[in-house]
């Protein structure tokens, strides 16, 4: 944080493998603390906050060094709100939408290419939501990561915080005051950042020690355990990052205070299951 | 019932779960016995960025103690333990004996085995540079005149090291050396928000000397050794902040320098002027109020001047911004006193500028002197020293784990005096500063990774 760089390795990078380049300086206008970031393969773009500055970035996919983003939604009609609170970002490069998680409990999501002064397209917010996404203190506060399922046109929220909760989901759309079509009762444990497998509706956290992969239901509330897989860290802490690799079938982690990225192979995440869920090796850590 | 705590809350309880175990010792000495990592999983004492929602209260027993602790708040006890410990050669171990269990282990891991050095300082009576390392989390003491490494795959010997979970030290950042005492004072960027004080002569995992817990997001350190007062930038809410150079603890600041007309917009670097009576402070720019949505901005970058005992919403005296001063993410700033010149780390100029006659300056004003090109060795520089017994800039760059020492009067592309190195001469450091979120890039088959 104290450099607040975007550093691009190669996929193969192990210990003390140099960036291939690195998104950086006053031009950027990047700046402390990315808690999330999304990549647009379809667009070859990427997604990030500048939270000091309560703005959404959006660089070129190959973008190197000082480089300027493309886009930038800054400004008093965005509704952008917070510090900590503005680190969780999320892109639906399908639907061209991005969203964005706000201390004042709303799902605030814009049009991919808005650029500069500009409203939120739709607000997801209210009572029957049930959204509860953390409040914005002096010096710190956050909001979970929220993710979305373009194929099966779901928003996924957890409420509840890193420590165990429940997960929201609801129309991708859904907009107002609308309640959750499913919820995962959990409780579900995850650092800054979870994933999903949308292929096959699963929902992946990193709990300091297990990978866990939960089912991701599309009505009611599912009370079903996930199946947890050992892979403690080392040093780390609680507000672990995690993105999925499908091709490669691997989970990435990033270790927050372990200050390293780790890469596990976890089939388990991508493959079908065998009746009765698939075996693992080891027993979860507790 | 999992509670979610304050993070006072924590640290109370934290320093109550120690103080049993010192009250059980048989001597009943006031040393800590052991510290006992709290129950894996629950959303314990999590950072200020790290923390959520759904605040619970307390047990009745819980608020007791609490209630009975803040009463007395610098007790032995308490004030032993009231910062957390990072842990890390317990977690280490937990993972490792997972491990052996069949846990799955990670089939790459992209780190740095070096040090990434944030910050430096001279002790000129000792004849040490200490350098602060943010990603193995210590610092590391060397003689000042050792030669540079001759072979491109020799390194630096240093003279100490201090490291470990009695040192408290993690994500360290902002550094200062006592000149009569020789004390280094180690500030942390994130996490456990707080200054740690150690002797010169400090060595291995030690505990420091003195604790004092500060705001979230410190940057930077300076000293107005007259008044015996020590400044700490705070990135955000944007602050400066001013203690008692001995101040431990609880202790609050003596002032703080903080509010709209103040311009502290992702205030980094710091320097104090006592012969002019002037602070410097270097601004990122990046400005938002956090409690109305929809304020944020950018500013170029700058260095704001005040006086030295400014206070409050104060304006600055004078504004150094514009292209012409080349700033580029400055970071640490150092004032020569002999002469009016202030030297300034430029991480992503990777330079070192230099500003004659700073108390005068104002506007788009270009360096009188730039410390830059391939001879110099630089590599995003974020921290400066001066020693003005030797005539000798010394120099931190993040970037290659090195240190690179100058004549005082240096300019252009010129090559170090002498290089202390922790890695091979061909290092890149990948500059990671709390790896907290990752995306990938299928396209690539790139890993990004923000800091």
């Amino acid at each position: 944080m104290n450099h607040p760089q975007i550093a691009i390795f190669a996929r193969s990078a192990k210990e003390d493998t140099p960036y291939l380049r690195s998104i950086e300086g006053q031009k950027s206008l990047l700046g402390r603390t990315m808690h999330d970031i999304a990549f647009d393969a379809i667009h070859d773009e990427l997604v990030v906050t500048s939270p000091l500055a309560q703005a959404i970035l959006s660089f070129r996919g190959a973008a190197n060094g000082e480089e300027a983003p493309l886009r930038a939604i800054q400004g008093d009609k965005t509704q952008i709100k917070g510090v900590g609170a503005t680190g969780k970002v999320s892109i639906d490069p399908i639907h061209n939408e991005i969203f964005l998680a706000s201390p004042d409990q709303a799902i605030l999501v814009f049009d991919r290419m808005a650029n500069g002064n500009v409203a939120p397209k739709r607000i997801l917010s209210g009572p029957d939501t049930q959204l509860s996404l953390g409040e914005q203190r002096e010096g710190g506060g956050n909001v979970p990561c929220i993710r979305i399922d373009p194929i099966h046109n779901l928003l996924l929220v957890p409420v509840g915080g890193y420590g165990g909760g429940k997960v929201l989901i609801f129309d991708r759309t859904a907009s107002g005051n609308t309640p959750p079509k499913a919820v995962i009762q959990g409780p579900v444990r995850m650092g800054n950042q979870f994933e999903i497998y949308a292929p096959k509706l699963r929902l992946i956290t990193h709990t300091r020690n297990n990978i866990e992969i939960w089912k991701i239901p599309e009505s009611g509330v599912s009370t079903e355990a996930p199946l947890k897989i050992p892979a403690p860290l080392g040093r780390q802490s609680g507000d672990i990052g995690i993105v999925l690799d499908p091709l490669h079938k691997e989970v990435i982690i990033a270790t927050a205070a372990g200050n390293n990225i780790m890469t596990f192979s976890v089939p388990e995440v991508f493959d079908d299951w065998p009746a009765g869920g698939p075996l693992t090796s080891a027993a979860p850590v507790r | 019932m999992r509670v979610r705590r304050t993070k006072l809350e924590c640290v109370i309880l934290s320093a109550a779960l120690v103080a049993i175990g010192v009250w059980a010792a048989p001597d009943r000495a006031s040393r800590l016995v052991s510290v006992q990592q709290l129950p894996d999983g629950s959303d314990w004492c999590m950072a200020d960025e790290s923390s959520a929602t759904n605040p619970s209260s307390p047990s009745p027993d819980e608020k007791i103690l609490f209630s009975a602790l803040r009463r007395d708040p610098y007790s032995t006890l308490v004030f032993a333990a009231q910062f957390t410990t990072p842990n890390v050669a317990e977690q280490e171990r937990q993972a490792a004996e997972a491990r052996a269990h069949g846990a799955r282990t990670p089939v790459r891991t992209i780190r740095d085995t070096a040090p990434t050095y944030s910050a430096i300082a001279v002790d000129v009576n000792s004849n040490e540079v200490i350098l602060q390392d943010n990603n193995l989390w210590e610092y590391l003491v060397f003689d000042r005149l050792a030669p540079t490494p001759t072979r491109s795959d020799e390194i630096t010997q240093p003279k100490r090291i201090v490291k470990g979970d009695k040192t408290l030290i993690e994500f360290n950042n902002g550094l200062y050396v006592d000149p009569v005492s020789g004390d280094i004072f180690s500030v942390e960027s994130d996490t456990g928000d707080k200054m740690v004080r150690f002797p010169r002569a400090a060595e291995g995992d030690v505990a420091p000397k003195a604790v004092l817990h500060t705001p979230h997001r410190v940057y930077n350190l300076a000293a107005d050794e007259a008044r015996q007062e020590i400044f700490a930038t705070i990135e955000f809410p944007p602050q400066v902040v001013i203690y008692r150079k001995d101040a431990s603890g609880e202790e609050k600041p003596l002032r703080t320098i903080e509010g709209d007309d103040t311009g502290l917009d992702a205030p980094h670097g710091i320097a104090v002027d006592e012969k002019d009576q002037l602070l410097f402070v270097s601004t990122w720019g990046h400005h938002s109020n956090f409690r109305i949505a929809g304020t944020g901005r950018w500013y170029p970058p700058a260095i704001k001047v005040y006086p030295l005992a400014a206070k409050g919403n104060v304006k600055p005296l004078r504004v150094i911004t514009g292209d012409r001063t080349q700033l580029d993410w400055p970071a640490a700033m150092k004032f020569n006193p002999s002469n009016g010149d202030l030297y300034v780390a430029n991480d992503i100029g990777q330079s070192v500028i230099l500003f004659a006659n700073a108390a005068k300056l104002q506007g788009d004003v270009p360096p009188a002197r730039v410390i830059h090109g391939p001879s110099t060795r630089l590599r995003n520089p974020t921290g400066v020293a001066l020693d003005l017994t030797h005539q000798e800039l010394w120099v931190s760059n993040l970037g290659n784990s090195s240190a690179t020492v100058y004549p005082l009067m240096a300019n252009g592309d010129v090559p170090p005096l002498r290089i202390i190195r922790s890695a091979e001469e061909s290092k890149r450091g990948v500059n990671f500063g709390r790896t907290a979120a990752v995306t990938y890039d299928p396209i690539r088959q790139e890993i990004l990774v923000p800091n």
